[in-house]
């Protein structure tokens, strides 16, 4: 029960990783710290969203949780997501919408709407915004970012209505 | 919380051990959501409680038993008939606070503004506590939240599950937390169980929170109710008997009378929406 006080393992982005912490340590902190800088620190103390990562398939904030609370479970972060060259479905569509000013809230907003389409299957707007309620942008007024994440949403709609299981790879 | 040490029991037994031997200087740890509004003034142990198969809802007999370390997203999203935790779980925080926080850290140490006390107050809810050698204590909520049940778990105990009655044909259940925005604390948070007969309350368990230090019942407003019709007339009369056992606090921006007003207003829509619920009119 005691186990070594001063490393955690989990599997990061879909790999086991060891990492030394302390049990004082944030989750958010021992991240950043390592390079997984995506992951932003915003106000440290659960209302703003740009810490949100996915623990266990649950979207959850960085900034309160241990890192040792993460052991053995599965941590996603930005990382995972897409990547400048690459991006994902949404971070086309934010792009396209011109949904994007400084960016801080950016990566939360991603994640969050990951677990969203990982999760559910019916959109509605009421569902959407359960999932999204946790993220704040201090920029754009929301529009935008709701438009952009509509889109990808009412597509995957469509396409499973359509039979197509694959909407995950998303609209090119 | 300044955290010195971290530690994971794998059972309940282990666990209350554990914290019994490190008494002031241990603390179980579930969601760890609260840790960040509370002060010590040396570092504790954290005691994982959240890998003792604690996490879980299920219908036994009268009752829907949910574990304690069941996140609050998960009582947001049960349904079941005669199941009304669904509403004031969905109304707490954001989504991410939602996946972590518990029902047992909502309930364990009362923070002023948290909401559930205030639900399983009016429902009756029971509050089962491991305590040690394989033995559990049950505490009905009047007698749990008369005072801060941090006290109960000074010695190691633990909150192992909540019982919430099954609410039956003739009963409802309804719930209001006033807050500036979805993801705010409440303002005031008020409860009501209602039990009709023939259109008439024949019982009536009404509770409040967050404008006031402490959640507590609300017994003038619920002696004003019983034997009398379930209308709206009858409603906002019980509800200005509030103010006879609470003094509803002035807050931020709010003066006394404006808390009033608004305790009083949330107080006749909880019954509005326990009446009709127990009409069958609403889900
Ligand atoms: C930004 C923010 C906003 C919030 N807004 C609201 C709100 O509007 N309304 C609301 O009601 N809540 C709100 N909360 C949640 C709430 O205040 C607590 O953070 C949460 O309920 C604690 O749950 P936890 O599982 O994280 O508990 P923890 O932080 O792990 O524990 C809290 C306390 O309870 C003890 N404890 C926990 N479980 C047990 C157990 N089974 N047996 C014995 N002792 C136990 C711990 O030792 C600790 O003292 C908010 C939290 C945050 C961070
Ligand atoms: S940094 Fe975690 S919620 Fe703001
Ligand atoms: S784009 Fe700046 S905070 Fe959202």
């Amino acid at each position: 029960m005691k186990a070594d006080q001063n490393t955690v393992s989990f599997t990061l982005n879909g790999e086991l990783k060891t990492f030394a912490t302390e049990p004082d340590e944030k989750l958010l902190t021992l991240l950043r710290r390592e390079g997984y800088r995506g992951t932003k620190y915003g106000c440290g103390q659960g209302t703003c969203g740009a810490c949100t990562m996915i623990l266990d398939g649950r979207a959850v904030y960085a900034c309160l949780l241990y890192a040792k609370q993460a052991e053995g479970r599965s941590v996603r972060t930005i990382e995972s997501a897409g990547t400048f060259e690459e991006p994902v479905e949404f971070q086309k569509e934010l792009i396209a919408a011109g949904a994007v000013q400084c960016g801080y809230c950016i990566p939360g907003m991603v994640m969050s709407a990951t677990a969203l389409m990982e999760t559910e299957t019916v959109f509605e707007d009421e569902i959407v915004r359960e999932y999204m309620d946790g993220n704040l942008c201090r920029c754009t007024g929301y529009e935008k970012i709701w438009i952009a994440l509509r889109k990808v949403l009412d597509r995957r709609e469509a396409s499973d209505k359509a039979g197509n299981n694959s909407s995950a790879k998303g609209a090119k | 919380m300044k955290l010195c040490e971290f530690i994971r029991p794998t059972s309940l037994s282990e666990a209350r051990e554990a914290l019994r031997e490190l008494g002031p200087k241990g603390m179980p740890l579930a969601g760890g959501t609260a840790l960040h509004f509370m002060q010590t003034k040396t570092p504790v142990t954290a005691v994982d409680i959240t890998r003792l198969g604690l996490s879980y809802i299920r219908q036994e007999g009268d009752f829907f038993t949910i574990g304690a370390t069941t996140p609050l997203s998960d009582i947001q999203r049960h349904r079941a008939h005669g199941w009304a935790m669904h509403e004031i779980a969905r109304n707490i925080s954001t989504h991410q606070i939602r996946n972590v926080s518990t029902i047992g850290g909502n309930i364990c140490r009362v923070f002023p503004w948290a909401d559930l006390p205030v639900v399983l107050l009016a429902m009756n809810a029971h509050m089962v506590i491991y305590t040690g050698d394989g033995k559990e204590e049950e505490v009905a909520a009047d007698d749990y939240f008369a005072a801060q049940p941090a006290k109960r778990f000074n010695g190691g105990n633990i909150l192992t599950a909540v019982k919430v009655p099954v609410l039956k044909a003739h009963q409802g259940f309804g719930s209001v937390k006033a807050a500036r925005n979805a993801a705010a604390f409440s303002l005031v948070t008020v409860c009501a169980l209602l039990e009709l007969d023939d259109g008439r309350i024949k019982t009536a368990r009404v509770s409040a929170g967050s404008a006031i230090p402490f959640p507590h019942r609300l017994p003038s407003v619920e002696t004003a109710l019983i034997g009398r019709e379930a209308v709206s007339a009858v409603f906002r009369e019980a509800a200005a008997k509030s103010g006879t056992e609470v003094k509803w606090c002035a807050r931020e921006g709010m003066s006394e009378d404006y808390t009033r007003q608004l305790a009083e207003v949330s107080l006749a829509d909880a019954l509005e929406k326990a009446a009709a619920y127990a009409n069958g009119r609403t889900k």
